[in-house]
């Protein structure tokens, strides 16, 4: 009940004419990022980050909000005409959204998408209300031993995940982003450390050019590199644009548990978008009684995973805001923009600023309700948008690229950062290297460092309560399953054994 | 040798342990601060050790398992192929070297409007160059790039000088 008081009264606080506006330009321009393969969710907050410091706190947020939810919705777009997602996130909405473009249901597989989405971020809103506020509790009886295996499982898990079947190279990513994050000016004795003779090191690296060359310019690398693509004859032009009531109703279980499967996904940190969608994607094939029509056009498997991609935002900045941990790459820049805008994200939060958490789930309000408006109204301006030549645009980004972090500290060095990163964020990409744990690495290295030696302080240097103080003990046990899980021989020895199981007791049965 | 190949995977693990082996040992002869009298186990190089430590195993086990982890990404891909693109690599040349140029050598020498028109008016120019193409329509293409750069350049610089009263670099 104090929950919804607390959302009541957040939402008669935003519900300003300065804030729609802000909703409005914000979540346009997102679904316009979203939708150009290429320009990612997290390149678009970052880029946004640059824009909005001189706007007030509740503003700026909000700005960054529905350009993170609007660009994860318009993913969707070149996904369904292109066959190429416009952002990883809308990967799994290309299996089926192509194919009903094709068969000339562009419009009402749109329409779908949109559904899906805006039901997906409501779920995942509905579960950030509900869980932020005890997680953020919970989270306060945290020391540094906990902290400590808190960021080992975010860069584990966020490897694990995000690495595919190799996940050695997720947590190579990992660790290059925990030595970027030790250099400079250390938490505990401000000793300055691998700062390599140049004083602009001294203060470590900073997030935002990191993040912006990673994903801004490595992506106007790949954008040029690769070849132009051609928008879908869009048959679908004339298809209708309203998704059916009972279509969505049809899909009641598949939408709802996309939405729980999204935002979970989300809470784990580092993971993001993708791995929701394809979750949820693979959950609704396996119970599907059209399970023979994924992959070729089915409304099913797209409404999966949109909402499930969908439901990864709000559930992302559960532990962003609750533990100061991104749940997704566009999460963590909104941590570094948090902290710009003058919110300490982290277990105080609900102790120092505890109507925030509701602040924000009326921004993922409002930013819904953008995008399904926007998504269900504006269906043939977005395909408008998709035209856009590439020649044009990505000169501009790349000049954003260019000044937005010379913005942040008015320093030509935030550049070279920008640029040393985007190469070799379009190199590490080509080889396969996940960028999500790499960012998680650059976020957690302070909170890895000094959460180990504070607690090798506080304990005399011994190790063990590292082990045995019941949540790090959790902690030890997962991080060490989901990496002795990864090792292929293990998996492949593991699922033999189940099949010799599983066939031992069919016999069983059949003599039986 | 492309980016996604198995001699890649073990020339970068080559690179990555060299990393491990510079960490370990930067974080083994960084300062102690005995002189603060700190407690020897919050030394600054401890966390660099570790992660130096680390990088040296990933990137051993990287070099062992190349072959083997590129034959299961071929197999997977088998069953969910990459969509098919065709890759330009002067294309990548040219947008990588050009926009490196305008970043660290264009911008600061001159006026930052004026560096970056020049860098969108290039950048467009190049990328839609069709030298098939009739002379006027040639003309055309080069005089709306350069008005389109003039605009977008100018926009840009305002934005950030007027309205985020940013001191241009």
């Amino acid at each position: 009940m104090d929950g919804l008081l607390a959302l009541a009264q957040a939402f008669e606080q935003m519900a300003t004419s300065q804030m729609l506006f802000h909703v409005i330009w914000a979540t346009l321009l997102g679904i316009f990022v979203g939708s150009l393969p290429g320009l990612t969710a997290t390149m678009g907050v970052a880029l946004l980050t640059t824009l909005t410091y001189t706007l007030e706190r509740d503003a700026a947020i909000t700005v960054l909000i529905c350009m993170y939810v609007g660009a994860i919705y318009g993913g969707s777009r070149s996904a369904i005409l292109l066959n190429i997602p416009g952002t990883p996130a809308s990967a799994a909405t290309a299996l089926d959204g192509y194919p009903l473009a094709q068969a000339g249901r562009a419009g009402y597989a749109m329409a779908l998408a949109t559904a899906g989405s805006a039901i997906g971020t409501l779920v995942g809103i509905l579960l950030l209300v509900m869980l932020a506020p005890p997680l953020a509790e919970a989270a306060l009886r945290f020391g540094s031993f906990e902290f400590f295996w808190l960021a080992v499982f975010g860069i584990v898990i966020s490897g694990q995940l995000t690495g595919g079947i190799t996940p050695l190279k997720g947590y190579i990513a990992g660790l290059l982003g925990l030595m970027v994050a030790m250099i400079g000016s250390e938490g505990i004795h401000a000793h300055i450390r691998f700062n390599m003779g140049i004083p602009e090191l001294n203060g470590g690296i900073g997030l935002i050019p990191a993040m912006v060359g990673a994903f801004g310019f490595a992506e106007v690398l790949t954008v040029m590199w690769r070849a132009k693509a051609k928008v879908v004859n869009a048959a679908g032009e004339k298809d209708r644009i309203l998704p059916k009531l009972a279509d969505l109703w049809r899909y009641k279980f598949t939408i709802g548990r996309s939405g729980i499967i999204g935002t979970m996904v989300g809470i784990i940190p580092g993971v993001g978008e993708d791995i929701g969608a394809w979750a949820s994607y693979a959950a609704a094939r396996r119970t599907s009684r059209e399970r023979a029509q994924f992959g070729k056009g089915s409304y099913e498997g797209l409404t999966a995973a949109e909402t499930g991609n969908s439901a990864v935002v709000p559930g992302a900045l559960i532990p962003a805001l609750t533990l100061a941990v991104p749940g997704s790459a566009p999460a963590a820049v909104l941590i570094a923009a948090l902290f710009i805008h003058g919110v300490r994200p982290g277990p105080m939060i609900m102790i120092e600023q505890p109507d925030f958490i509701y602040s924000i789930a009326v921004m993922l309000i409002f930013a819904t309700i953008s995008i399904a408006v926007f998504g269900l109204f504006l269906t043939r301006f977005f395909v408008l948008v998709l035209k856009v030549p590439r020649e044009i645009l990505m000169p501009l980004v790349f000049t954003l690229c260019v000044i937005g972090p010379y913005a942040l500290t008015q320093r030509t060095f935030e550049i070279w950062v920008m640029v040393v990163f985007g190469l070799l964020g379009f190199i590490l990409r080509q080889m396969n290297y996940p960028m999500a744990p790499l960012v998680l690495g650059i976020i957690l290295g302070a909170l890895l460092d000094k959460s180990l030696r504070r607690g090798l302080t506080l304990s005399d240097g011994d190790l063990t309560p590292f082990f045995t103080r019941p949540i790090s003990a959790v902690f030890v046990v997962i991080i060490l399953a989901s990496i002795i899980l990864g090792i292929p021989t293990v998996r492949k020895a593991i699922s033999r054994g189940l099949d010799r199981l599983l066939k031992k007791q069919a016999k069983g049965t059949a003599d039986g | 040798m492309t980016f996604d190949s198995a001699t890649a995977d073990r020339w970068t693990s080559i690179a990555l342990f060299a990393m491990g082996v510079a960490m370990l040992i930067g974080g083994y002869t960084m300062d102690r601060l005995e002189i603060r009298q700190i407690h020897p186990a919050s030394i600054p190089g401890l966390v660099p050790m570790i992660l130096g430590a680390a990088m040296m195993l990933c990137a051993g086990l990287l070099f062992l398992s190349a072959r083997a982890a590129h034959s299961a990404v071929a197999a997977d891909r088998g069953e969910h192929p990459k969509h098919s693109s065709a890759e330009s690599s002067p294309n990548l040349f040219f947008a990588a070297s050009y926009s490196v140029v305008y970043a660290l050598a264009l911008v600061g020498s001159m006026p930052f409007a004026l560096a970056t028109a020049i860098y969108i008016a290039v950048f467009y120019i190049h990328f839609t160059w069709d030298k098939t193409a009739p002379i006027h329509q040639r003309l055309m293409r080069v005089g709306y790039g350069i008005g389109f750069a003039v605009i977008g350049a100018y926009a840009i610089a305002s934005l950030f000088q007027y309205g985020f009263l940013v001191r241009l670099p």
